[in-house]
């Protein structure tokens, strides 16, 4: 997804979290984790937010926006 | 298989009998008849039914989130276009084929009528194959 990144496999390698286990903590499928981590799928705002939970930290340093637009 | 979701590897057993019931059908069979579209939809149930048992069995996780949502989106899209499509070709095809044979219509109406059943229910079956197919693709890379 163009301008859209994470860091959710530096956050899940930091817990020595997988993407199992984050899947299951968040209530989508493996392959659902898997397509986000390589920017290929963009979750919802509402899986934004529960993954930014998992890791206990602001939805801000889980995702980032640097495409083009008004600010 | 080990690295498919369950709703990928439901995908390709719906492919698979899609592919098992329908090809013979309409590759084979010359004749058309009534009760062969009954007997390939009684297939297609049975072995979907087997098949999509066997898959649950095999399975332990069968959650569906909603990536599998867009997902089916995705799919039942490309399927309303190419029926849409092949609905417009068929409709047409039988308004030029009733204006050219129209006495042959009228003599042998019934043929004709089961002839177009079968255009429209491959309409249907060709539909349904693009559907699975799509949301295969889209599962494959990775949407």
């Amino acid at each position: 997804m163009p301008g859209l990144s994470n860091t959710i496999r530096e956050l899940r390698a930091g817990r020595e979290m997988t993407q199992q286990e984050l899947a299951d903590a968040v209530g989508v499928t493996r392959q659902t984790v898997i397509a986000i981590e390589l920017d290929k799928y963009s979750p919802s705002l509402e899986t934004a937010f529960r993954i930014a939970r998992v890791f206990g930290v602001p939805l801000e340093q889980v995702f980032q926006y640097e495409g083009k637009g008004k600010k | 298989m080990g690295g498919l979701s369950y709703q990928e590897r439901s995908l390709w057993a719906s492919l698979v009998a899609e592919l098992v019931v329908y090809l013979p059908y309409f590759f084979f069979h010359h004749q058309n008849s009534l009760n062969k579209v009954a007997g390939m939809i009684f297939a297609i149930i049975v072995l979907q039914i087997i098949l999509q048992s066997i898959i649950a069995a095999v399975t332990r996780q069968r959650i569906t989130d909603e990536r599998d949502r867009l997902i089916q989106l995705h799919g039942y899209r490309a399927a309303y276009i190419t029926l849409a499509t092949l609905m417009v070709c068929g409709l047409g095809m039988l308004w030029l084929h009733g204006h050219t044979h129209e006495g042959e219509f009228l003599k042998h109406g019934s043929f004709f009528a089961l002839h177009f059943l079968n255009v429209f229910f491959g309409m249907l079956v060709i539909s349904d194959i693009v559907k699975t197919v799509t949301q295969i693709v889209a599962y494959r890379r990775a949407l």
